[in-house]
């Protein structure tokens, strides 16, 4: 069964060639300056890319399963945003399991806490999981030029 | 097998982007909309005019900005912002890491050999 060890969103992740990996920009809000009498349509995405880093103790065993890493994203009123990020898991005996999902965009179609959601599946099963944390989006106003 | 819209860049298409199909998500039809304008030109028109389902109903969280940056086609969706800042609500505590960078950087600094000229 896997265990997490660790689990994070931050700006970017540089995994190098023996796997040990680095994170860079660890944030938890997103600052927002809209242009000049902008509305904020609802399904505003921000093209920022981000991703979420994840890295699991296995045992013996785990090797021979197949595990997707899910990772869900809940607007502030609790309603999903985009698809289900699913990621196949490479597990070998032995070894901490590392996964890295990158995310294109991040929603920006209401101020607020958004949830991100993670967990392991097997055979569309949850084994491991939810893990949740929240992430701010805060929408400031343009001021008024004063020219 | 499904095959990518290369106007919209819908994932799903059931037939290849030609012989007259229509893209449910941009409605291109291909063989007669992309004979008078290129790709890219559909692709502006199709956002210009707000980037909406055309077909039936959309697939369920469907959002036409995830499906251009899936793609690669992040300069295509609307900067709708003048700034972004990533932050982060968190105290941060150092401890003992003054310390530790003194004794640090005076080991390092008795080891720097030095060339002395003659």
């Amino acid at each position: 069964m896997l265990k997490l060890y660790v689990c994070v969103a931050c700006e970017k992740v540089i995994i190098d060639q023996d796997g040990v990996a680095s994170l860079i920009g660890l944030f938890n809000k997103l600052t927002l300056t809209p242009q000049k009498n902008q509305e904020i349509p609802r399904n505003a995405v921000a093209p920022k890319e981000w991703a979420v880093f994840s890295a699991w103790d296995t045992e013996p065993g785990d090797e021979l399963k197949e595990y997707l890493f899910c990772l869900q994203i809940l607007y502030p009123d609790k309603s999903q945003f985009a698809e289900i990020f699913k990621n196949k898991m490479k597990v070998e005996l032995n070894k901490r399991s590392q996964v890295k999902t990158m995310i294109p965009g991040f929603p920006v179609g209401q101020p607020g806490f958004y949830t991100v959601r993670n967990w392991i599946e097997e055979s569309n099963k949850m084994v491991a999981g939810p893990i949740e944390f929240k992430m701010e989006v805060e929408i400031l106003k343009q001021e008024p030029s004063q020219n | 097998m499904k095959y990518r819209c290369p106007v919209c860049m819908f994932p799903s298409l059931p037939y290849p982007p030609s012989n007259y199909h229509i893209c449910p998500c941009c409605s291109t039809e291909f063989g007669n909309d992309d004979a008078d304008f290129s790709h890219d030109q559909l692709r502006g028109m199709w956002i210009d005019n707000g980037a909406h389902w055309f077909f039936g109903n959309a697939p369920e969280h469907w959002n036409p900005w995830m499906q251009l940056l899936n793609a690669g086609l992040g300069t295509y969706v609307p900067k709708l912002f003048f700034a972004l800042r990533l932050q982060t609500n968190a105290s941060v505590a150092h401890p003992g890491t003054g310390n530790f960078a003194h004794d640090f950087e005076a080991n390092r600094i008795e080891n720097i050999p030095i060339a002395v000229a003659a």
